[in-house]
């Protein structure tokens, strides 16, 4: 741990975020670390702020104060868009495809947005066809070929949330944020979709907000607990496992609750 | 292989009727069918914000009014325009308002966007009156030239026939509504129809969602530019209630509804319906918002794709009969 190689190997860091909803605080002095090529996982009770947490570090929401860096650079207050083209991804914890479009053409979206093919008004779309044998490659992977042409918004639940993390995952991101991947899944759709989580990321930086504990402890390499907007604690899964606070305010309510 | 030539003929049979329609119609009907393309090319415009980036714009009329003025004023004051130049500056002016008001119109979607719309397009009323000595004010601005229209090595169309005025302003309709059509099919333009199902992910997928808002709208009041300024022509003069009174913003929005959202052909089918249906009551004009306005209660309450989809309903229910037809006749063979 030398501190001045550990400084260019952090992938995101945020210094003491500050953040309101109107007169009410919800973001208290945030200062995270991000190391590249880790799994880092937020996890914390409802309305704990990992998702208000999310949409700052991306630039939903401009931050009352402190900084944030992603690759060393400082990008407070960037737009969300000029974050993704620097290399960030994002998959929510509502579904947000295109509902009315095809999964092919979700996906192509995707595929355009990675070949930074944008404001092009001189060629039809269709028949460009490296962009349509990208995005049936892409399909195939994820295991939605079949889906190919069914609107996105009819897609079951569990093929849903695959296309949502897939279109996170198609800008090719350096960092992949991922908010509850497995929100609402079963316990076989949540497997297949740490199993393809794991897939994708390969070799990619991920902080990912979750509920799911067997979900957490199976991918996280760090996690950290947010609690009414203030980190609880940071480490490796066994130290948030064997940590006093974290036991009092998440994990072990009940544990305590059945020993009392 | 069959549709598609069933499609060459049908766009051939549309070409031959549009081309003889001057033949076979009086100056009265040829003037309607005039009237029409020009409505037709607005209505498609504002069918570009609507059914392809769903944007609700209440205030197009402001686009329209532009270009109409644009083209007024530059053969007032512009000896020797050309008529294309003419067209040009109308469409342009369309594009500068836009520009000017896109900085605002972008950040918003929905009814505030509506809302803005119209209240700009109050504002450009407002100003056309302040600016009587330009636009004259209530009069309006009439009596400019016409300039023929010049093709190289064809030489000069008198634009002051009615006959010639026909086939360019449906030229004009026809290779507006394709470049709409095409873009529509562009990669850009598959950006547009993403914002309208999801603007945050578009946004989250790294594109600059308000800078192609602004292309957008400036693409959509260009061709609605396009539209006011062939109105200029056709009727020679220009007045503020008839490209800015309350129900210019409105009419090519009923337009779209009652021909169908969401399809290129269905706005132009809303403006032949719409044309007819006001040529009839024209005789009762009193009565005539009334039956317009039951019309598009029942198109909206009944047939929420529009005109179009009746006729779809129409085809498709054909198709299986036709079907069920084959299969009873294949089935007879087989057992006989």
């Amino acid at each position: 741990m030398n501190p001045d190689r550990k400084q260019p190997r952090n992938m995101l860091m945020t210094k003491r975020l500050n953040h309101y909803f109107g007169e009410r605080q919800v973001l208290f002095n945030i200062s995270l670390e991000i190391q590249e090529g880790t799994r880092h996982a937020i996890i914390g009770p409802n309305g704990a702020g990992k998702t208000t947490l999310f949409n700052t570090i991306t630039g939903k929401y401009r931050p009352k104060n402190g900084s944030i860096l992603f690759k060393g650079k400082d990008v407070t207050g960037f737009k969300p868009d000029k974050l993704v083209r620097m290399g960030l991804g994002r998959s929510f914890q509502i579904n947000s495809t295109f509902a009315g479009l095809t999964t092919f053409q979700n996906l192509r979206m995707a595929v355009l947005a990675r070949k930074n093919i944008r404001f092009n008004f001189f060629r039809n779309l269709d028949k460009m066809q490296p962009v349509t044998d990208e995005t049936d490659t892409l399909l195939a992977r994820i295991g939605l070929a079949a889906e190919r042409n069914l609107p996105a918004g009819l897609l079951s639940y569990g093929k849903h949330r695959c296309l949502e993390l897939s279109l996170a995952m198609a800008t090719d991101p350096d960092l992949v944020m991922l908010d509850e991947p497995a929100a609402g899944m079963s316990r076989i759709e949540t497997h297949q979709m740490v199993k393809l989580i794991r897939e994708l990321t390969h070799n990619k930086t991920v902080l990912i907000i979750e509920h799911d504990m067997d979900v957490v402890f199976s991918l996280a390499d760090r996690i950290t607990v947010l609690h009414h907007g203030e980190i609880l604690a940071t480490g490796t899964p066994e130290e948030i496992k064997a940590n006093q606070d974290v036991k009092d305010a998440y994990l072990g309510e009940t544990k305590v609750g059945n020993a009392a | 292989m069959k549709n598609s030539f069933r499609k060459w003929l049908l766009w051939a049979a549309i070409l031959a009727g549009l081309y003889t329609a001057p033949v076979l119609f009086g100056v009265f009907e040829l003037n309607l069918l005039l009237g029409a393309s020009i409505f037709a090319l607005f209505s498609l415009s504002l069918n570009l914000l609507l059914s392809f980036t769903g944007l609700l714009s209440f205030g197009h009329a402001m686009f329209f009014a532009s270009g109409a003025y644009g083209t007024a004023l530059v053969l007032t004051r512009l000896d020797g325009c050309s008529l294309l130049s003419a067209i040009f500056v109308g469409a342009a002016s369309a594009v500068l308002v836009a520009l000017v008001l896109s900085p605002l119109l972008v950040r918003v979607g929905g009814h505030t966007f509506a809302m803005l719309t119209m209240a700009f397009s109050q504002i450009m009323y407002a100003t056309v009156m302040k600016f009587s000595h330009l636009t004259g004010g209530n009069d309006g601005m009439s009596g400019f030239p016409i300039p023929p229209l010049v093709i190289p090595a064809v030489g000069l169309i008198d634009m002051s026939l009615e006959r010639n005025f026909y086939y360019f302003s449906i030229s004009i309709l026809g290779l507006s509504a394709w470049v709409m059509w095409f873009f529509t099919r562009t990669p850009f333009g598959s950006i547009m129809v993403s914002i309208r199902d999801n603007p945050d992910r578009v946004t989250y997928l790294g594109f600059n969602v308000p800078l192609s808002k602004a292309i957008i709208l400036g693409v959509s009041a260009g061709f609605a530019g396009v539209a006011g300024s062939v109105y200029a022509l056709f009727q020679n003069m220009v007045s503020v209630d008839g490209v800015l009174g309350p129900l210019s913003s409105f009419t090519p929005l009923i337009n779209c509804f009652i021909g169908g959202l969401g399809t290129f052909i269905g706005p132009v089918f809303g403006t032949g319906i719409g044309t007819i249906l006001l040529e009839l009551m024209s005789a009762h004009p009193e009565q005539a918002q009334l039956v317009f306005s039951l019309v598009l209660i029942s198109v909206v309450l009944f047939l929420p794709g529009g005109a179009i989809m009746l006729y779809w309903k129409i085809t498709s229910r054909w198709i299986v009969l036709r079907n069920k037809f084959q299969t009873a006749i294949l089935k007879g063979n087989h057992e006989s």
